[in-house]
């Protein structure tokens, strides 16, 4: 069955960098790209992702609240967070806010696929700097 | 024959997002890939690139510092320096090391093919920003009476940067030492030269220098909406 994810990022460049890991995929397809929160929302109304790969740091409107506004919309789309804060708070953060995953951006050439896969099947997959965990923390 | 770039950038997904922009432009092969400053430089050594693109936060040896060494090597060495900011003190010290080329981060989808073009054409490409500067600077100079530079900061040798950027990482002495390949002791007289041109006394002080001048970047704070301290998820 395809995947359909929608990719956030303010950066153009980080966005085609997620495209080029994630279009591997056979089963994966980009349906398409926000550059803001405000915006990941208002695709991820009307587009219904099954997974929404979403940057924290974003003009307009962060991720976190980006996250806790497509999560209280849409129980089942699911959201990972790929971000350059390499947390334990910050990931704490993410995961009240009704994420599924975090990945760090700087090991989401390592991450991200198993992350993707593991989100979309309702499951959780967080990982910091050395060190990738499949947990059930934060539901 | 084929234009070939190298391109350095700490984070994978940038560097495919950038080689996925770049690769599609004919006459253009990324010939090589680093994951910071100090492998940009040997690879540039190795692999004799046409333009260089460097991210200016990179561990190690950051953007900036990359650069200086790679135009000191070799000043037809073309520079394109990618940068989240352009604040005046990285785009001064990104023209003082000799970088032809200034694009912001979250505009290299747009620029970053217009940078290499200028480059190949022997021309320089800057931000609107970089250009304001250059010229104020320019005009500046015919006023010799009204002079207001900022007062200029002890000169450091690019070596002692280098320290600096290692010490501010969390690195001790020995481990610096390593990195650059010194003796344990030569890398602690690089400590004290620099504590003492800086006026220094602890390592804090060198930390908040190397965050106050770029020599080392963080990241952004982020807002968060409802601390749980102590709470379990």
């Amino acid at each position: 069955m395809t995947i359909r994810i929608l990719v956030v990022d303010d950066h153009p460049v980080v966005r085609h960098g997620l495209r080029t890991l994630l279009g591997g995929h056979p089963e994966w397809e980009i349906i398409d790209e926000a550059e803001d929160g405000l915006d990941a929302v208002a695709k991820a109304g009307r587009l219904n992702p099954d997974v929404v790969v979403l940057d924290i740091t974003m003009p307009k409107m962060s991720g976190l609240e980006a996250c806790r506004l497509i999560r209280k919309a849409m129980p089942k789309c699911e959201v990972l967070m790929v971000t350059q804060h390499d947390s334990p708070q910050m990931m704490r953060e993410a995961l009240e806010a009704g994420a599924r995953g975090y990945v760090v951006k700087s090991n989401a050439a390592r991450d991200l696929l198993r992350a993707v896969e593991r989100v979309s099947q309702h499951l959780p997959f967080t990982a910091l700097n050395g060190q990738s965990v499949d947990t059930d923390v934060g539901r | 024959m084929k234009l070939r770039l190298l391109i350095a950038d700490d984070h994978e997904v940038v560097r495919r997002g950038l080689c996925q922009l770049l690769q599609g432009h004919d006459g253009w092969e990324i010939c090589g890939e680093a994951t910071d400053g100090r492998e940009a430089v040997e690879k540039a050594a190795q692999l004799k690139p046409d333009v260089v693109i460097l991210d200016v936060g990179m561990p190690n040896l950051n953007g900036l510092a990359a650069t200086r060494q790679l135009t000191q090597r070799d000043p037809r060495c073309k520079v394109i320096v990618l940068t989240i900011t352009d604040s005046d003190q990285v785009i001064r010290e990104a023209l003082d090391a000799g970088a032809r080329g200034f694009v912001l981060k979250s505009d290299a989808a747009r620029d970053l093919v217009s940078a290499v073009e200028a480059l190949q054409r022997n021309r320089m490409f800057f931000t609107p920003r970089v250009n304001d500067m250059v010229l104020a600077g320019f005009l500046d100079k015919g006023h010799s009476g009204s002079s207001t530079e900022p007062p200029r900061l002890p000169k450091l040798t690019a070596r002692e940067r280098e320290v600096i950027q290692l010490l501010a990482e969390g690195k001790s002495s020995k481990e610096v030492a390593c990195v650059l390949n010194l003796s344990t002791k030569t890398a602690e007289t690089h400590r004290s030269n620099i504590m003492r041109k800086l006026g220094f006394h602890s390592i804090r002080d060198l930390v908040v220098y190397a965050v106050k001048n770029n020599i080392i970047q963080v990241q952004a704070p982020v807002q968060l909406h409802n601390s749980t301290e102590g709470s379990a998820a």
